[in-house]
């Protein structure tokens, strides 16, 4: 890493942020209104719905709901954009021999930006609910995220690559997570799916890490920490093994645009 | 090796196109699942060897699909060379296109950023030279106007701008020329006066009387992968003896 991959990388987040809310009046301000204004909205319908779940206050609800969602979204966002983040940049690298791994961790920057400003707004309804924080708990959610992160970079190493040979493959990425989303109840406990579809959600990732960040929110708890502590290792096997890959392949994805 | 900025050995391409439109979809695959995707394959280099020397102004002709661009992009590392090696001696940067990487949505100071950091330079340098590259471009009052509302001259004018502000020994041109009026072309000519024995070039052009100006040796490539190197003047006469 010199200081120009390091100035390219800025550039390049700064331009896609900047993108994504150019030309419209409130500018940045959409940046934590939207998702704001996303979350009242599903607040208030599913409070209203369910009423109460499980053990849970509805203001515990709230926090329950919310964090889900912003895990999932963070999975989502992770993935398909560091799916397509070679391929989006075809006009670059057919024209310039920058790092390519740069326009890889910049479309995850961007995913772990909107992960963060998510998780700061939860913590703004949070404190106004009323929900007690512990440190350890906010320090386990943290720990989730920087595995979850580690591994979509790890996996984006392979995907970008594959997605120059596969364009079907953004479509069947579509459809996975769509299926991931509801086998991860991100909208109501495990507790409410029939016991013999429970294993679906038992197995999935991404649901433990939805789980294990609910616990910590809303009771302090940390669970599954052998589970996280794994993740994580196996996140960082990827990020080395990707990165081996990815420099190996990316040589001839110039010719396959 | 000492004298060379760019060394060339036996160098190979060679693409496999698919005969119908796009392979790398399912739905090619979903209705043909017998059939092997069909290829024609074709040559776009065959044992190329030469060399550029430290300071030399070294141009390629020849005419359309003789490979030059690929020789380009093999040289600047974007393609490799399925036989044979390239040696760069020295900071190569590559001018495939003036203003790479310019989002038209964004200023004109935002572009020369993001272009002048994608072409190397750090946020610093840029930040030193901005009101130069804005002045040489005759720009100034234009520094916060989205691109998209330039001419397509004032756009190669900031992107030359900022290409000269670019630190290299080596530098790979392809037809920067060709897309701008006489005036930007008069510009372009004094700055190949100015660098001339400083950096090393390889320049692509179909202007053949620049090329003849201002080259030290010429490459001609020709239509069936032979080559011939040797000095402008009588490089430029056999290739336009060859069109006639």
């Amino acid at each position: 890493m010199n200081r120009n991959d390091i100035d390219l990388y800025k550039q390049f987040v700064k331009t896609i942020f900047k993108m994504r809310y150019k030309g419209s009046l409130l500018g940045f301000f959409w940046v934590l209104f939207k998702p704001f204004f996303m979350f009242i909205i599903l607040f208030i319908v599913f409070s209203s719905v369910s009423g109460t779940v499980g053990d849970l206050t509805s203001k515990q609800y709230a926090v329950y709901l919310l964090s889900g969602l912003v895990i999932f979204t963070f999975f989502n966002e992770g993935i398909v954009w560091g799916l397509g983040s070679i391929i989006e940049r075809a006009d670059l690298i057919v024209k310039i021999n920058f790092k390519r791994e740069i326009v890889v961790i910049s479309a995850l920057t961007m995913a772990l930006i909107n992960f963060a400003i998510n998780l700061l707004i939860v913590a703004v309804i949070g404190i106004v609910l009323q929900i007690q924080f512990s440190f350890i708990g906010v320090a386990y959610i943290l720990l989730i995220g920087l595995t979850m992160f580690l591994g979509m970079y790890g996996i984006a190493f392979f995907s970008s690559i594959w997605m120059v040979y596969l364009r079907d493959l953004a479509h069947i990425m579509e459809l996975v997570l769509q299926l991931m989303f509801y086998a991860s109840a991100v909208f109501f406990p495990i507790e409410m799916i029939p016991e013999k579809y429970q294993f679906i959600v038992r197995y999935n990732p991404i649901a433990i890490f939805i789980q294990s960040v609910r616990e910590a929110l809303t009771h302090q708890n940390i669970v599954n920490l052998n589970f996280v502590l794994g993740s994580l290792l196996v996140s960082i096997l990827l990020v080395l093994i990707g990165s081996v890959y990815f420099k190996k392949k990316i040589l001839r994805v110039a010719e396959h645009f | 090796m000492e004298n060379s900025a760019i060394q060339v050995k036996n160098v190979s391409k060679r693409f496999k196109i698919p005969v119908k439109g796009h392979s790398n979809t399912l739905q090619e695959r979903f209705l043909n699942p017998f059939r092997k995707v069909q290829y024609r394959e074709f040559d776009a280099l065959r044992d190329l060897s030469f060399d550029v020397k430290k300071g030399e102004f070294f141009s390629v002709i020849g005419p359309n699909g003789v490979g030059k661009s690929t020789l380009l992009k093999i040289v600047s590392k974007i393609y490799v060379p399925d036989e044979g090696s390239v040696e760069v001696e020295g900071l190569l940067v590559p001018f495939l296109e003036l203003g790479v990487g310019f989002n038209p949505e964004l200023s004109a100071r935002e572009n020369v950023y993001l272009n002048g950091t994608i072409l190397g330079l750090t946020k610093r340098e840029l930040d030193e030279y901005i009101d130069e590259i804005f002045d040489f471009a005759e720009l100034k009052d234009f520094a916060d106007m989205s691109i998209k509302n330039f001419s397509s001259g004032m756009a190669v004018r900031l992107a030359f701008s900022i290409a000269i502000k670019v630190k290299s020994d080596i530098l790979v041109l392809d037809e920067v020329l060709a897309v701008g009026d006489a005036e930007f072309q008069k510009k372009c000519y004094s700055y190949f006066d100015s660098i001339k024995g400083k950096k090393s070039i390889l320049y692509v052009s179909h202007a053949l009387s620049s090329v003849e100006k201002y080259s030290n040796r010429v490459l001609w490539l020709k239509e069936d992968r032979s080559y011939e190197i040797g000095s402008p003047k009588e490089m430029v006469k056999k290739y336009t003896g060859s069109i006639n």
